[in-house]
């Protein structure tokens, strides 16, 4: 029996206008954006024919430069120039002091909203993110020629929720739309995934080995018929080459009988030798190292390949730890990996691939550069999502790469969603009161594995006030967890009783508040108060759009789930809204939109509904 | 809709697992946020509840000790609390003695093989256990289910200490 065909719910079944889309690679040295155009995902290029944008951005006196420009004042003007912004985003001051305790700039803001202080004013590694988002953006929009409809922005596996939401805020300030955070080893394996076919085998389980200049992620996933199916995640935040780089130099300062402390200049060739060292080790066995100290001495030595593997090896082990681990927590052992995917450019090392392939028993796929792969996967989802390709079967099931927890009595942490839970995911626990007529309760959120609360990321703490006295242990306290597809949490408590509800965003702690946000956007505007309204306008309008679109299709998909009254009163609050889209009130827009969206609730309800009766219907025909 | 009823599956406790994954991942393709990423506001948020549950579905009746859990739940099988003293001292002395082979971990000569001789024990024991609770389970009687809980609750320790070893492997393995 033929089936029949049934549209995709939200997706109009006449065919849509191309909706421009870009993949965006925020990355700690370098940043990317890609696009899909004509079928095949790229990276887009500048004016100069460049496709890496580092990750440099510099506040100049009548300029705020991003890129190689920045690059240039790196070195002269580092106070103003920042440079490796990934590294402080979404991360405390203490935080950053403890980890690198030697950057050059003039920290200032509170302890959990770290400022740099430069000539253009004390500037968010928000702020400084947005500036690198905006150049990329700008550029695919020249590139494509249009309006982005959206970008896909990718972010380490094992970024927290703060780093997150931080990325996610740093997008909203450049005036980009955000389809999805997507992890950047997800992205890498779409990028892959898509492209290889294993011999007509679309299946089976893959591994990501994402080294970067200073982060180490893992990621096994399952690919089963175009879904993309994270078991588990892994690695180290503070693991990357660029501590192949300091080994090598401590090396260094041993061989040519250095003392430390150095001055600012010799540490500085020591790294630059370092780096470069390392590189040309990727290519030949041996190299010459040349040191000049201000007395007009020179140092030489030559370094062999031997010598660094033997100084990198421990550091590499680490890594296969990781991946021991993150194997075990996705139950699947090394001889179910079907292909291992090399992702960063410090895969390039050779110990690393050797090593990497010894583990696996497999050569690692490198087909891809690894400095673009990540964009390039970032691309294609975002070309799916901004809904180009309404036939596609791809689907990508991310999970949380750290659990998530509340404090409880004795500064111990009770995990609530432990870590590689799918995403979306939405999750209750209850707890009860401590004392006798206790009437408030602290609700302090954490991430992390360990099982005490220092140990652990604080992401929030609020209040849940107005319990009705009770003896202790009466009350029923039900606290709730939220994580969105981007990996975003929410949180709320609810005294089950009484009804007393207390919910957070988890936000306050470490990222900017919607406040802060809206008048940095201000700022940034020549023209505030008219740009702001233009802007809430324009908003409401495309959402208006956007929920029109939506019924109408939904309605010439399933109009038979309607009966008429409810159809009629539907299509009064579509022109309703209608009328009011070119009011240019956004007030106005906004409730008509209310409007429609109430009158719509059990339609949608039901055709969400019926559509995952189709998918089980659909599913037990395969069966048969 | 029950679990169960969500995945059309029969309420019985063993199930076909690659089935179960298959069915996941084509109600995730209706469901999922990623799908709705075009759609307003109020259908997005929808996705995402809805993408949620089968979350939470799959992944309950996934692990064979949340879906004990889950099934015993839904006979409404009165769940002994956490905290109830436990009768069964002779099981209790024998946790104690699994606690002291992990604690002795540390001090032998060769760790790894310490280690991978601990699981072992662990792994086999827990076999036995969980297949002791399978058949009362699928018995499906008052008594049985309540046996099933009882059992259920014992399995649960040989998973603290399999927690357990994972740390002390880290922790040993580490540096």
């Amino acid at each position: 029996m033929a089936l029949l065909q049934i549209a995709e719910p939200g997706q109009s079944s006449v065919p849509h206008d191309h909706n421009l889309a870009a993949g965006i690679d925020l990355g700690t040295t370098n940043s990317l954006v890609a696009a899909v155009k004509s079928g095949l995902a790229e990276t887009l290029q500048d004016e100069q024919g460049v496709d890496i944008l580092p990750s440099v951005v510099s506040y100049q006196k009548d300029a705020i430069l991003v890129g190689n420009a920045a690059k240039a004042f790196s070195v002269n003007d580092p106070e103003n120039t920042i440079v490796s912004v990934k590294r402080l985003i979404g991360r405390s001051l203490s935080d950053i002091r403890s980890k690198y305790p030697s950057l050059p700039y003039d920290f200032c803001g509170g302890e959990n909203h770290p400022e740099i202080n430069t000539r253009s004013g004390a500037i968010n590694p928000v702020q400084a993110s947005a500036e690198i988002l905006k150049t990329l953006a700008a550029r695919a929009e020249k590139v494509l020629g249009g309006e982005l409809k959206g970008v896909v922005i990718t972010v380490p596996a094992h970024f927290d929720d703060a780093q997150r939401q931080s990325t996610k805020d740093a997008a909203k300030l450049a005036n980009v739309n955000v389809l999805r955070l997507l992890n950047e080893p997800t992205a890498a394996a779409v990028a892959y995934g898509l492209d290889t076919k294993h011999e007509g085998k679309q299946q089976g389980v893959i591994a990501v080995y994402d080294l970067g200049g200073g982060t180490f992620d893992i990621s096994v996933l399952r690919l089963n018929k175009g879904v993309f199916e994270v078991l588990a995640t892994g690695g180290d935040a503070a693991l990357g080459g660029d501590d192949f780089d300091v080994t090598l130099v401590d090396h260094l300062i041993e061989q040519a009988n250095l003392k430390r402390p150095l001055s600012r200049t010799l540490e500085r060739q020591l790294s630059q030798q370092a780096c470069k060292a390392k590189e040309q080790l990727s290519q030949q066995n041996s190299t010459d190292i040349t040191l000049s100290f201000e007395n007009g001495d020179q140092w030489q030595g030559t370094l062999t390949k031997e010598t660094f593997n033997s100084l990198i090896a421990s550091l590499v082990n680490k890594t296969l730890r990781a991946c021991k681990r993150t194997l075990k927590d996705a139950e699947v052992s090394t001889e179910d990996v079907l292909e291992v995917i090399m992702v960063g450019g410090s895969t390039r090392v050779p110990l690393v691939r050797e090593e990497v392939e010894k583990y696996f028993k497999k050569i690692p796929l490198t087909s891809i550069d690894p400095d673009k792969v990540v964009a390039v996967g970032a691309a294609i989802q975002a070309d799916i999502l901004a809904g180009n390709k309404p036939d596609s079967d791809m689907l990508l099931l991310d999970v949380t790469p750290l659990s998530l927890g509340l404090e409880t009595m004795g500064g111990l942490v009770e995990k609530v969603i432990p870590r590689n839970t799918t995403i979306p995911v939405a999750k209750a626990q209850e707890f009860t009161t401590f004392k006798d007529g206790q009437t408030a309760m602290a609700v302090h959120v954490l991430q992390g594995e360990r099982e005490l609360v220092e140990d652990c990321r604080s992401l929030a703490r609020f209040e849940l006030r107005g319990i009705p006295a009770m003896t202790a242990g009466a009350a029923h306290i039900r606290v709730t967890f939220k994580v969105d597809a981007d990996g975003l949490l929410q949180v709320s408590a609810m005294e089950k009783s009484t009804g007393v509800e207390s919910s957070i965003e988890v936000k306050p702690s470490f990222g900017l508040e919607e406040q802060q946000i809206a008048s940095m956007l201000q700022a940034s505007m020549s023209n505030a108060k008219q740009d702001i309204e233009a802007r809430m306008v324009k908003e409401q309008q495309v959402e208006a759009a956007r929920v029109i679109e939506s019924v109408q299709s939904a309605i010439a998909a399933d109009g038979s789930l309607l009966n008429t009254d409810e159809l009629n009163t539907i299509n009064a609050a579509i022109n309703a809204l209608t009328q009011v889209i070119e009011s240019n009130q956004a007030d106005d827009i906004e409730s008509a939109i209310e409007t429609l969206n109430e009158s719509t609730a059990i339609f949608a309800e039901r055709r969400m509904d019926s559509s995952i009766k189709t998918a089980l219907a659909g599913h037990s025909v395969d069966e048969v | 809709m029950n679990y169960f009823q969500l995945f059309g599956l029969d309420h019985q406790f063993d199930l076909d697992t690659t089935k179960l994954a298959d069915v996941y991942q084509s109600l995730q393709k209706s469901a999922h946020p990623d799908r709705f990423a075009n759609a307003s506001s109020q259908d997005q948020l929808l996705a995402v509840q809805k993408s949620s549950m089968i979350n939470d579905a799959y992944q309950t009746l996934k692990n064979p000790i949340t879906r004990a859990n889950y099934t015993l739940t839904l006979r409404g099988t009165e769940m002994p609390n956490e905290q109830a003293s436990f009768g069964d001292t002779s099981f209790l002395m024998h946790q104690m003695e699994l606690r002291e082979m992990l604690s002795e971990i540390k001090d032998s000569n060769d760790i790894e093989s310490a280690i991978s001789s601990a699981s072992q024990t662990l792994a086999i024991e827990y076999d036995n256990l969980f297949k002791v609770m399978q058949t009362q389970i699928n018995e499906n009687t008052p008594e049985s289910n309540l046996l099933a809980c009882e059992n259920l609750r014992k399995l649960k320790f040989y998973q603290k200490l399999n927690i357990e070893l994972e740390r002390l492997e880290d922790s040993l393995l580490d540096d």
